[in-house]
C-alpha cells in the first residue's frame, strides 16, 4: 500500500519536474535559436540540387547535428495521445527545434568556411534512445558553396 | 540568380495546444475508458468463465499438471485438512460434481487460497496460528466458498478478458509510460471486483459455521490475526478509504464489522465452546 503511494507520488513528482523544466528549456532554446537565425539570415541555406554558376565555386559537406531528449511530461503525453490518435504536439516543438538547431549548426560550419550559399539541404532523423524517455538524433546536411579567391577560414561570430 | 532566406513565422510546424490541458483532458479520457472497459470486460469475463462446467475445469487442470502441496510429506495434515473440509462442505449448498480438494504446504506464509478445479492450498504459517479448530474451519469454509461460487475461475475469466484489452489499448502495455496509468487504473478497477466476492465468501462461510458448531464463535478471530500482523498503527485511519479502495480484500475491521452485523441480524450465538485442535495437529506442523 505504501509502495503503491510512494510509486503514484514518484511518477507525479517526475511529471511536474518533467513539465516545468521541459518547458523551461524549450522555452529558452526557441529564444536562443530566433536570435541566432536572424544573426545568420545572411547566409541563404536552399533546397535546390542545381547551384547557381555565375562563378567558380569550391564545393564541401556541411553538416550539423543535434541529438535531443523528451522528458516525462512529453512521453507521457505522447502514450496517452497514442491511445487517442491525432497529432502528437509535445513532439512536434520538439522537432521543430531540434530541425533549426541542426540547420543553425550547419550555417555555422559553412560560415566558418565562408560559404555564400548552401545548396541541397537534406534532413535525416534517428531514434537513438529506446528507454522510457526518448532522445531523437536530428542531422541536416548540405553543399557549401565556396567563392574562388575568397579567403577560406574566416571566422564568423554566432 | 540571387538566394535569400526570410524569417519564417513562428508556429508553423508546432501546434498551439496547452500542453497541461491537453494532459487533463487525455488522462481523465484514458481513466474513464479503461475503468468502463475494464468494468464490462470484468463482468463478461466472469459471466462467461462461471458457465464453463466444472468437470472441464478438472479436466483442465489434470492436463496442466501442476504439483500443488506436499501430500507426501505431509500424510496426516493433508488427510486431516480434508477431513475437515468435507466436514464443512456438508454446510454449504456445494451441487453435485463439484468438490474440493485441500493442500497442505509448508512455507511459512499466513495465507490460504482457493483455486480452478476445486483446490485448496493452506499454508504453515496460517495453519501454525490458529488457536482453534473453529477459526480454521471459517477458513475453511470461506475458501469453499469460492469454489461454490465459482470465484477462482471467473477472476481468470474477467482477468484475462481485461488484460487482453488493456493490451490492445497500449499497444505495448507496461512499457510505456502512460501504459501505466492505463494498467494501473484497470487493475484498481479490477480488484473492485474481487473484494465483492471476498464479502459473498465471508457470508457464506459464515452461515455454514453456525450449522457445523451452532454458534460462529471463532469466526472473526481470523481477521483479529490479520489485523494484528499487519501491525497497522492508529495514525493510519485516516488513510483507510485509500486503503479500502486500493486492496484486492475488504479490510479486515470491515470483514469483522460485517460478521458482528451479520450475528446479530441473524440472531447467532457467538459464545459458544471452541473446538480445540485435533491432538496431533502440532506434531504435523513440525514436520519438515
Amino acid at each position: 500500500m505504501n509502495s503503491l503511494l510512494f510509486q503514484a507520488g514518484s511518477v507525479v513528482a517526475l511529471l511536474v519536474l518533467g513539465f516545468l523544466f521541459g518547458r523551461l528549456a524549450e522555452k529558452r532554446h526557441y529564444r536562443k535559436i530566433i536570435q541566432r537565425e536572424s544573426e545568420t539570415q545572411a547566409l541563404p541555406v536552399v533546397a535546390s540540387r542545381y547551384p547557381p554558376e555565375d562563378r567558380p565555386y569550391r564545393q564541401q559537406l556541411v553538416t550539423g547535428s543535434v541529438v535531443i531528449a523528451s522528458d516525462y511530461f512529453k512521453a507521457f503525453l505522447a502514450g496517452l495521445i497514442n491511445i487517442f490518435g491525432g497529432r502528437v504536439t509535445p513532439y512536434e516543438s520538439m522537432l521543430d527545434r531540434a530541425r533549426r538547431e541542426a540547420v543553425l549548426r550547419m550555417k555555422a560550419e559553412a560560415l566558418a568556411l565562408g560559404a555564400a550559399y548552401v545548396f541541397n539541404i537534406k534532413f535525416d532523423t534517428t531514434r537513438i534512445a529506446t528507454g522510457k524517455v526518448g532522445a531523437m538524433e536530428v542531422l541536416a546536411y548540405g553543399t557549401a558553396m565556396i567563392p574562388l579567391g575568397q579567403a577560406v577560414g574566416i571566422q564568423h561570430e554566432i | 540568380m540571387r538566394y535569400e532566406n526570410r524569417l519564417p513565422p513562428e508556429g508553423i510546424n508546432t501546434s498551439q495546444v496547452h500542453p497541461l490541458r491537453q494532459f487533463l483532458q487525455l488522462a481523465i479520457g484514458a481513466v474513464l475508458l479503461v475503468v468502463m472497459l475494464v468494468i464490462v470486460l470484468q463482468y463478461a469475463g466472469a459471466f462467461v468463465a462461471r458457465r464453463i462446467p466444472f468437470s472441464y475445469e478438472l479436466r483442465v487442470m489434470d492436463t496442466l499438471d501442476i504439483e500443488l502441496g506436499e501430500a507426501e510429506q505431509h500424510p496426516e495434515m493433508t488427510a486431516y485438512l480434508n477431513a475437515l473440509a468435507g466436514r464443512v462442505s456438508q454446510h454449504l449448498p456445494l451441487p453435485d460434481g463439484l468438490s474440493v480438494t485441500v493442500h497442505y504446504d509448508s512455507e511459512d506464509v499466513f495465507n490460504a487460497f482457493a483455486t480452478v478445479g476445486g483446490n485448496l492450498l493452506f499454508y504453515r504459517g496460517l495453519l501454525s496460528r490458529m488457536p482453534d479448530e473453529n477459526t480454521l474451519a471459517m477458513v475453511m469454509a470461506h475458501e469453499i466458498s469460492h469454489v461454490l461460487h465459482r470465484d477462482p475461475v471467473a477472476a481468470l475469466g474477467g482477468g484475462v478478458a481485461s488484460t487482453i484489452a488493456l493490451l490492445g489499448l497500449t499497444g505495448n502495455a507496461g512499457t510505456g509510460i502512460a501504459g501505466q496509468l492505463v494498467n494501473q487504473a484497470g487493475m484498481l478497477t479490477g480488484v473492485q471486483f474481487t473484494r465483492s466476492m471476498e464479502i459473498a465468501a465471508d457470508d457464506a462461510a459464515l452461515s455454514a459455521l453456525n450449522a457445523l458448531y451452532g454458534h460462529v464463535n471463532g469466526a472473526s478471530t481470523l481477521f483479529e490475526l490479520f489485523s494484528a500482523s499487519r501491525e497497522r498503527s492508529s495514525s493510519l485511519a485516516k488513510t483507510q478509504w485509500l486503503e479500502r479502495f486500493l486492496s484486492t480484500h475488504p479490510l479486515d475491521e470491515d470483514r469483522i464489522q460485517r460478521i458482528s452485523q451479520q450475528v446479530l441480524d441473524q440472531q447467532w450465538r457467538a459464545d459458544g465452546e471452541l473446538t480445540p485442535l485435533p491432538a496431533g495437529f502440532q506434531r504435523w506442523l513440525a514436520v519438515d
